[in-house]
């Protein structure tokens, strides 16, 4: 997730988040929708990928969804084509065979799950979580909901940077972090401990601090950002989202096969 | 604008009361530091000024608290928090975690009141100014090193500009250039807006440069309440745990080897240790 | 126990130049002060001293053997550090626990392990609080459980990060006696401080740091009159520095029980 705030605002980063959300959520939308195996990588490598693109973080996305990809691909693949039955028949091996069948399931399961996770990846890569968030509230959707969600975005970086800190303690104190299985076992509380002790504490500061900042008021809340939404975009998500929930009921409809 | 009358409170489940008997009554514009061994019930003190006292951590509390015109135990603290600010003890906990920039940290408290975004983008940034982070403005605030976390937990709570402000130890993680800098927000604060400052600190020797009022704290009762050189000219004969300034301690030791008189009052700054020893 | 930098450059990842040409040597049973603005370098120094940072150029040594050599774990032995965030380390249900992990690791007998931990917890004045749960202590009492925890490892050198922050006059009092005391024990020490005043009073040499380099090293009343170059890094002269700078004298003195004895001198 981004925690830095963007430089300069590419094209796609200026759009609205809710455009941006909207854009995801068809194309997911799509992907469990569309019959083919290429009707769904046309989603995918003909609207998240120039998204991406566009966004300027095309080599990030594709690193993310092919190596998420890869071990789900790669068990499909061997599962559906030895256990789908089917007549076509591509090779023997020891009392298995593997069916052509068996291979176009596991293409398209792999497909559908390729747009998810790109949606996601894309989503993730393109819109600051707190700018979501704003347009999300501005709608309104709970302060507090908004709160939880933005934080909990923020915990892995936060993690990672204490995690730094504390195993920096540990090793001073002598602790072994590298060798043997069961050398890295007896590292696990020392380094844990802390990240999850220290976290539980600094919940109720981290409440205190929030109402020092009248988080809880009720009443008018103001923006220091305001979020350009324009006619084009709100038209635009009024559309996708017709398209979307078309496909969906052509696919409840139509296309009960797939 | 503070005004504390028998003021009583046990934190949940403990037989020893946290403070035992507060009487105090400060005015607007005043900065006043508070003093005491660790324990005394300075931060206490702070969160019972403040209203978390009671609201938030429970226990039991007898007595009144008028800070800002609110009665603290009546007003919620999502309403205190617009006139009494608080900053307390430890900088690593103090960020929102809802904001991705300082910037935008800072202008958080203000969202949540209200204030227009032009009159916000103004405030955030003459607090970030004051406190030396502007060049810090579009960073994450995770990246911010502790003493620049604790300067950012003052502005923060600067930007909404409170007309009673508390702080609890604001300057431990900074060096001597950034102390000194939060001092002199402080009594700008204190000078030209009239808020009334509350600060504990062990630093006595800014404490008595800077402040015009010092209270010390022990075993959670006040025990004394004047000018910073009266007070800890007087705490060096007492069993607080209050300390001194080294100025103090080289004229005691002076006074106690016969060179100095021995009614002299004893001196907490430069300027007086001089004055005594000439 | 000898430590040495030698024309040490540092550079972090992000591009940060934090040590830009550092020649240090510690003799065994020196006693040291860094001092200087955040961000001169002074935590950068140290952490170099214990391994857990290695060199961008030139050598660390750390009793004649070069760091890059040795893990952070194996120089634990010989550089304790006490960090300026204990909750970097707290893991264990109780103070005894914590205490004991260090020595533990050094692989000794339980018996050692128990004296230790009695002994290092009487050293920072926290007995009573043994058997408690170390988040259950306030922060400056977690503080000094790590460094008890830091002490129960007797290690010949022993590096603080800023140890007095947040005590109150008594724990800076006993800080004192204990820096005091393992000097006496002929222990190395180093330690970072804001406070010059305790830095003046219980340590013999202080090197004042700014902008990645060592402005001045020497012994602490000879650098810490020069007012002109604390000012330059940003720091605070100590107060009895000002004091007697302020009464026009040459020679400057420690401690307030010195100034009285000089004082009298003066007056006779």
């Amino acid at each position: 997730m981004k925690a830095e705030a963007p430089r300069r605002p590419s094209g796609v980063e200026a759009l609205h988040p809710l455009t941006k959300l909207t854009l995801v959520l068809v194309a997911a939308m799509a992907g469990a929708a569309l019959p083919t195996t290429l009707a769904v990588l046309a989603v995918f490598l003909g609207l998240l990928v120039p998204l991406a693109a566009w966004g300027r973080c095309l080599g990030a996305f594709l690193r993310t969804c092919l190596r998420v990809l890869l071990p789900f691909f790669v068990s499909l693949v061997l599962i559906q084509g030895f256990f789908t039955p089917g007549p076509t028949v591509l090779m023997h091996v020891g009392p298995f065979r593997y069916t052509l069948e068996g291979l176009q399931v596991a293409l398209l399961f792999s497909a559908r799950l390729l747009v998810g996770l790109g949606a996601a990846t894309l989503l993730m890569l393109v819109t600051r979580p707190d700018a979501l968030m704003r347009a999300l509230v501005a709608r309104g959707l709970p302060n507090q909901i908004a709160y939880i969600v933005v934080t909990a975005l923020q915990i892995v970086p936060t993690f990672q940077a204490r995690a730094r800190s504390i195993l920096d303690a540990q090793r001073s104190r002598g602790l072994e972090t590298e060798g043997r299985l069961t050398v890295r076992l007896r590292a696990f509380a020392p380094l844990v401990g802390p990240l999850i002790l220290s976290s539980l504490m600094q919940i109720e500061e981290r409440a205190i601090a929030l109402e020092a900042r009248a988080f809880s008021r009720t009443g008018r809340r103001t923006s220091l950002v305001a979020l350009r939404d324009t006619r084009s975009q709100m038209f635009l998500r009024w559309v996708l989202l017709l398209a979307g929930l078309a496909l969906v009921a052509a696919r409840l409809v139509l296309w009960r096969a797939a | 604008m503070i005004t504390v009358s028998g003021l009583r409170y046990h934190y949940p489940e403990t037989d020893r009361p946290a403070l035992d008997g507060i009487d105090l009554s400060i005015e607007a514009g005043e900065l006043v530091g508070v003093v005491g061994a660790n324990g005394a019930g300075k931060s206490t003190l702070c969160y019972a000024l403040t209203g978390y006292i009671p609201h938030f951590f429970g226990g039991t509390m007898e007595g009144e608290v008028k800070a800002a015109g609110h009665d603290v135990r009546r007003t919620p603290v999502s309403q205190l928090a617009a006139d009494v600010g608080l900053v307390f003890h430890n900088p690593f906990n103090q960020i929102s975690g809802a904001r991705y920039t300082v910037l935008e940290e800072v202008a958080f408290g203000l969202e949540n009141l209200g204030v227009e975004p032009q009159a916000m983008r103004a405030r955030a940034l003459q607090a970030l100014r004051a406190t030396g982070l502007e060049d810090l403005a579009e960073r994450s605030p995770f990246t911010l090193s502790g003493g620049e976390q604790q300067r950012l937990a003052i502005a923060a709570v600067m930007a909404m500009q409170p007309r009673v402000l508390v702080l609890d130890e604001p300057t431990s993680q900074l060096d001597p250039a950034g102390t000194r800098a939060a001092f002199e927000v402080l009594r700008g604060l204190a000078r030209t807006r009239e808020t009334t400052i509350v600060l504990t600190e062990h630093k006595l020797g800014w404490l008595a440069a800077f402040v015009d009022r010092l209270l010390v704290l022990h075993a959670g009762r006040l025990v004394a309440d004047g000018p910073p050189r009266s007070v800890l000219a007087e705490a060096v004969d007492q069993p607080w745990g209050v300390g001194a300034t080294q100025f103090t301690r080289a004229v005691q030791a002076a006074r106690l080897r016969g060179l100095v008189a021995e009614g002299t009052m004893l001196p907490v700054t430069l300027e007086q240790a001089l004055e005594v020893l000439r | 126990m000898k430590l040495e930098l030698r024309d040490v450059r540092f550079r972090y990842p992000t591009g940060v130049v934090a040590l830009d040409g550092v020649n240090l040597t510690i003799e065994s049973g020196e006693a040291l002060a860094l001092v200087g603005e955040n961000g001169a370098g002074k935590t950068t120094l140290v952490k170099l001293l214990n391994g857990l940072l290695r060199p961008t150029a030139g050598t660390v040594l750390v009793n004649g053997e070069e760091t890059r050599r040795q893990t952070v774990a194996q120089l634990a032995r010989f550089v304790g550090f006490v960090f300026q965030n204990p909750d970097d380390q707290l893991f264990a249900r109780s103070v005894r626990e914590e205490i004991a992990f260090g020595p533990h690791n050094l692989h000794l007998g339980e018996a050692e392990v128990r004296a230790r931990v009695e002994q290092a917890l009487d050293d920072v004045g926290l007995g009573a609080a043994i058997e408690r749960h170390p988040y259950d202590l306030a922060v400056p009492e977690r503080k000094l459980v790590a460094l008890a925890a830091a002490l129960a490892m007797h290690t010949p050198v022993l590096i603080l990060d800023e140890p007095t922050i947040g005590q109150d006059a008594q724990g800076v009092e006993r800080l004192g006696a204990l820096v005091d005391r393992l000097q006496a024990e002929g222990r190395t020490l180093i330690s970072i401080t804001h406070d010059l005043d305790f830095c003046l009073m219980h340590f013999d040499r202080v090197a004042v740091m700014a902008g990645g380099h060592i402005l001045a090293d020497g012994p602490s009343p000879d650098v810490l009159r020069r007012v002109d170059l604390l000012r330059q890094a940003q720091v605070e002269p100590p107060e009895l520095v000002q004091l007697a700078v302020g009464l026009g004298w040459a020679t400057m003195v420690r401690t307030p029980e010195a100034f009285a004895a000089q004082l009298a001198e003066g007056r006779n």
